[in-house]
């Protein structure tokens, strides 16, 4: 019966394991200290289900270094009432905020109703009051929606802790794997294995689907997989390269880059009709397309001047626009989810590092330090860049915050991780 | 064949194979496609000559020394039903335009080899960008190695 229940255990806790987990290297350069005391419970539930709560809602909060925690230990009270709640208990250990709580047992078939509470320690105020229903079966679920509403009230941005990331692992033994995964690292599902390259995941807005590169055929080609039924689907493109897909944000066409004769231009596919439109033609390279959030313009890489630069593309008046000037590298920009900025890969002397600029300024700021990054991808709340490096021969994801200057990196156990792909916010 | 001669053919094949980089859909037949890979079912002719060239960071262009050992592939190509040109990159930069540039390495060699009088039928070009490297360390060596383009006849 021992041996039964150890097994048991170790089945549950390789699930628990994630092949991602994100590690701190600097904390924000103000780090707010935040108390999570672990929530009660009423009569019938575990008081471990209180204190699992709060641990879970302390590490989401945790996750990108933007906040320090008061370890439970050094708290000198456990309230869950606003009643017996008083600011001196943290303004004594220096917490800036205080998040208690209650899990209540509605019926017997685990539905919890959950109230929490936030409190600004220096101001004296409660900023945050709220409720919420749901299955003990899905304690985390209910946890990353405390977090995100907590996380919005202290900085103002959108909480991201429901969000995912995909991308590409290619294990030491010459496997590559299209995956997914929560953003903390768990819950990876691996939709798909080759023994040929993958390239260039992204995300359908609706987070249902993958656009991706394989070349498990020979050549690089795109497939769209949906990710509830795990089919895949290649589009016909036909040129001798396609690649770089990204979807528009209404989710109804894809931008891409198809060679049809060693020749590689940005072309739009519409998902329903399946047809092609040419959007750049130039004898140069056109890549790396990505779509403005108001979809009325692309920015790409081309080197038609010599070099790879970025530009931009009006998709209705074709009209294009240079907006790289400085380096003799700057490629596969994005833009900032409120259009204003874009973020790119920029190769200064012989480092390829991670920059962002202002569309209205010529200034370009290097947000990285290592000399390997590439494939930055933005969280929707503008706030997080997770990118690839590589340490020795093996590639790992690092991030940074930009409001606080975090960083924090996403090692891998085996084989090199790369290519992140910030899903979008659930669709509301 | 006279020299003059020569040199006009050369001609009549370099506005041929520019001729095929304007129009997208004219020799489209002639390049990879997944229903032309078949050929990589079998398995390689060994020719017993290095199968690849080596290129300048950022660069595509092709040097005496690259242009004398296709020279002396010449024969072997002639006589093979497919020539395989794979194109590759080393890791810096970005992955997709590093795609492209392979690309442009193998169309590089495809288009000496045209010159030579090489069918642009039988030349399948397919890039792999910084997807497949030789060596897997970061520096000057590896990278030198990285960039290249193989060359496989069938």
């Amino acid at each position: 019966m021992k041996r039964f229940f150890l097994i048991l255990i170790l089945i549950i806790s390789n699930n628990i394991f994630s092949i991602l987990e994100i590690e701190i290297i600097k904390g924000s350069d103000n780090l707010s200290k935040i108390a999570f005391v672990p929530f009660a419970v009423n009569e019938g539930l575990e008081l471990s289900q209180g204190e699992n709560l709060a641990k879970l809602i302390e590490s989401n909060m945790l996750l990108f270094g933007e906040f320090e925690n008061l370890d439970k230990a050094e708290m000198l009270a456990f309230p869950s009432l606003e009643e017996d709640f008083f600011y001196r208990d943290w303004k004594i250990q220096g917490v800036d905020f205080s998040v208690i709580g209650k899990i209540n047992s509605v019926n017997i078939l685990g539905n919890l109703n959950i109230s929490y509470t936030l409190f600004n320690i220096n101001r004296r105020i409660k900023v945050l009051e709220g409720e919420i229903i749901g299955s003990e079966n899905n304690i985390d679920g209910i946890a990353k929606i405390i977090s995100n509403r907590i996380y919005e009230k202290i900085t103002g941005l959108k909480g991201i802790f429901d969000t995912k990331l995909a991308y590409v692992i290619n294990s030491d033994s010459d496997t590559y794997q299209m995956c997914i995964s929560d953003i903390d690292g768990k819950n990876e599902r691996i939709l798909f294995t080759s023994k040929s390259p993958i390239m260039s995941p992204d995300w359908s807005p609706d987070r249902k689907k993958i656009a991706y590169v394989s070349f498990e055929n020979g050549i690089a080609e795109i497939f769209i997989q949906d990710l509830k039924t795990g089919e895949r689907d290649s589009i016909q493109a036909l040129g001798m390269t396609n690649s770089a897909p990204v979807w528009s944000p209404n989710g109804k066409s894809l931008a891409l880059v198809v060679s049809f004769s060693g020749n590689p231009d940005i072309f739009l596919y519409s998902i329903a009709s399946k047809s092609l439109s040419r959007l750049t033609n130039h004898y140069a390279i056109d890549t790396e397309p990505s779509w403005s959030p108001d979809s009325k313009k692309i920015i790409f890489t081309s080197d038609r001047s010599g070099s790879p630069q970025l530009y931009e593309i009006n998709t209705s008046s074709k009209r294009q626009k240079r907006l790289t000037r400085d380096g003799t590298y700057n490629a596969r920009g994005r833009y900032f989810p409120d259009g204003k900025s874009i973020f790119f890969v920029h190769g200064n002397n012989g480092n390829f590092q991670i920059a962002t600029k202002k569309l209205s300024s010529r200034f370009i700021q290097t947000l990285t330090s290592t000399s390997l990054d590439e494939s930055p991808t933005i969280s929707p709340n503008g706030n997080v860049i997770i990118y690839a490096t590589k340490k020795g021969s093996k590639g790992y994801l690092g991030g940074i915050t930009l409001n606080g200057k975090s960083r924090f990196s996403l090692p891998v156990k085996n084989g090199s991780v790369r290519e992140p792909a910030w899903s979008p916010l659930v669709n509301k | 064949m006279e020299p003059i001669g020569i040199f006009i053919l050369a001609m009549l094949c370099q506005v041929y194979s520019c001729a095929a980089n304007v129009s997208d859909s004219v020799e489209q037949m002639s390049y990879a496609s997944v229903a032309g890979e078949e050929y990589l079912q079998g398995d390689a002719v060994e020719v017993g000559l290095d199968d690849k060239v080596y290129f300048d960071f950022d660069k595509a262009s092709l040097d005496a020394e690259d242009k004398m050992l296709l020279e002396q592939y010449l024969p072997f190509i002639k006589k093979a039903k497919v020539v395989r040109l794979e194109g590759h990159c080393d890791e810096r930069g970005t992955r997709e335009y590093n795609l492209a540039l392979g690309e442009r390495r193998a169309l590089e060699v495809r288009d000496f080899l045209i010159v030579k009088g090489i069918k642009g039928k039988k030349i399948r070009v397919v890039s792999f960008g910084e997807e497949k490297p030789i060596k897997n360390s970061s520096n000057e060596m590896s990278w030198a190695e990285n960039r290249r383009v193989e060359i496989s006849l069938y």
